[in-house]
């Protein structure tokens, strides 16, 4: 029998499949065995199996609950703030506007811009002598020391992470819009249907899958915030904003404990894929929708 | 009615974006003795963000160039060739585009370490040659181009290789465009591995060196601060300047399909 040489499929996909395998894949499954042991970073030998312990300890363990609870208040008072602000954004763009151009531009900088110069930018921003304390005090309004009160921290984190996510949003959805065909607006127009009604019957159900899009990844993206709260307050003050990747940080490269940081971990990919599916159900094309479920 | 508001939410929002970003500059500007550029001159050489700055650009190159290579032998080869198992393998890639790669960072850290490559730029650059999401949009850019010419280079005789980079290669360059603004953004600005895979000075790239300026005793020290967050931002927003249609256009077009 004639040997057959190997195929070149088997050469394009080897680079992709050795690098792919050795940093993604294999760590993606030793992450999930590290749940179920007490790993000892100084004598791997010395590592135990503990079976479900990890997983039990998040149910006592306040650092966790509280890094929990501040993780969904951002996603849940961010996204959704975005995605509106994102959606009148597109609207807004989408008439004959000057300098549409220039708007965009501006619109779209803090996408390119790093998380940490943002953080920074905004940590400056917030700081007692700051700009917004500044227009404040030119207003007649006291000063605050915005990330240094628990009660406005996170939420001072979470207006800043509106500003940076939602220019690059809308112009996705602006895309989105824009590739809506002229003749059905016409149509609507013809019917005698205002402005309100052909948002609601005509634009909004053609945009559902983009808006989908848009609270999916941004979902994700969210439940990863780490960066903003390392450079701006810690976690602190009080633990108040204290994120699931700060704590997982903090377990794993502070505490050496990374059993626990890796059930930490698994937590945040299961927690974001959870709501990334629950939001895609709601924003499924009217097409794909059960007939008379239609409505969002 | 609806012109007015319009047009005053639009000015609002051009305010919005621009007030922060010119406040970083005048900071970054203002020192005791005027505006000067001494900020910048301090942190270029005492920071050391000229080292932040060499490593960001070897690290973006390497990184840039792998993906180039890598994503678009296997977007190819998912886009023109079936074989056992390719859409298994095609779902696994695209399942991990979304995955929080959180999971992945403490045991990519004890890899690493026990590979010898903590602070290194091997563990800068090697765990992200290929991206999947470019391997997605080098693939779907393929399965809209009709495979005649690749045919036709066969039938002349062309390797399979040389059909790839001779004349497939040339054809992706809109796609590739994307890909390359993609992975040059993404590498640029990225912390949080560059951050755990490091410990030393000289490996740091500029968004981590500017993290941990801001985290020692320079903690309120903005004019330095500012100043390392405009060298930071400086390449990224040149390069948006200049090609930012096309910047805007590739990361938002169709991303939404």
């Amino acid at each position: 029998m004639k040997r057959r040489p190997l195929s070149p499929v088997f050469w394009f996909l080897l680079p992709w499949a050795v690098i792919y395998g050795a940093f993604f894949v294999f760590p993606f499954v030793f992450s999930f065995v590290l749940g179920f042991l007490q790993y000892n970073p100084l004598n791997v030998g010395a590592s135990r199996f503990v079976g479900g312990a990890n997983v039990a300890r998040l149910a006592h363990d306040t650092a966790f609950l509280g890094a929990l609870r501040n993780t969904l208040l951002f996603v849940l008072g961010t996204v959704p703030v975005t995605t509106g602000l994102a959606l009148g954004l597109a609207w807004m763009l989408k008439e004959r506007v000057p300098l549409k151009d220039f708007i965009k531009a501006a619109m779209f900088l803090p996408s390119i811009l790093s998380m940490v110069v943002i953080a920074l930018l905004f940590k400056l921003f917030y700081a007692p002598g700051g700009a917004l304390n500044e227009v404040l005090a030119r207003a007649g309004i006291a000063g605050h020391g915005w990330l240094t009160d628990p009660s406005t921290a996170l939420p001072a984190i979470m207006a800043m992470d509106v500003w940076a996510a939602v220019g690059y949003y809308a112009l996705v959805l602006y895309a989105a819009l824009t590739s809506i065909p002229e003749p059905l607006y016409e149509a609507a127009t013809l019917e005698g249907a205002g402005a309100w009604a052909t948002f609601r019957h005509v634009t909004f159900p053609l945009l559902k899958p983009a808006i989908g899009f848009v609270l999916v990844i941004n979902t994700i993206r969210s439940f990863q915030v780490f960066v903003e709260v390392l450079v701006m307050t810690q976690g602190g003050p009080l633990g108040s904003t204290n994120t699931l990747v700060m704590l997982l940080y903090d377990t794993a490269f502070r505490r050496l404990d990374y059993g626990y940081a890796s059930v930490i971990a698994y937590a945040v990919f299961i927690l974001s894929g959870i709501f990334s599916v629950v939001a895609m159900r709601r924003m499924r094309s009217e097409t794909a929708s059960r007939p008379g479920g239609a409505a969002a | 009615m609806m012109r007015v508001l319009r047009w005053a939410g639009l000015i609002a929002v051009l305010a919005t974006m621009t007030y922060p970003l010119a406040w970083m500059i005048a900071v970054s500007l203002r020192t005791a003795d005027g505006v000067s550029l001494r900020y910048y001159a301090e942190v270029w050489q005492a920071g050391p963000f000229d080292r932040y700055f060499i490593n960001s650009v070897i690290v973006a190159v390497v990184v840039l160039v792998g993906n180039i290579v890598f994503c678009t032998m296997a977007g190819y080869a998912f886009a023109r060739f079936s074989v056992r198992g390719g859409k298994l393998l095609f779902f696994l890639v695209l399942s991990t585009i979304m995955l929080p790669k959180q999971v992945i960072l403490v045991p990519l850290y004890i890899l690493m370490q026990r590979m010898g490559m903590i602070d290194t730029y091997w563990a800068l650059t090697l765990p992200f040659l290929v991206d999947p999401f470019n391997i997605f949009l080098i693939r779907q850019y393929l399965l809209g181009i009709p495979p005649d010419c690749e045919e036709a280079a066969r039938i002349d005789g062309a390797g399979e290789f040389s059909v790839l980079f001779r004349v497939v290669f040339p054809m992706l360059k809109p796609v590739l465009a994307v890909v390359a603004i993609h992975t040059c953004l993404t590498n640029w600005n990225s912390f949080l591995f560059p951050f755990i895979l490091t410990n030393s000075t000289s490996m740091r790239t500029l968004p981590v060196g500017l993290a941990l300026l801001s985290q020692g005793a320079h903690s309120v020290d903005w004019g330095h601060l500012m100043a390392g967050a405009v060298i930071s931002a400086l390449p990224v927003v040149a390069a948006f300047l200049v090609f930012q249609r096309r910047i805007i256009g590739g990361l938002t077009a169709g991303m939404s399909r």
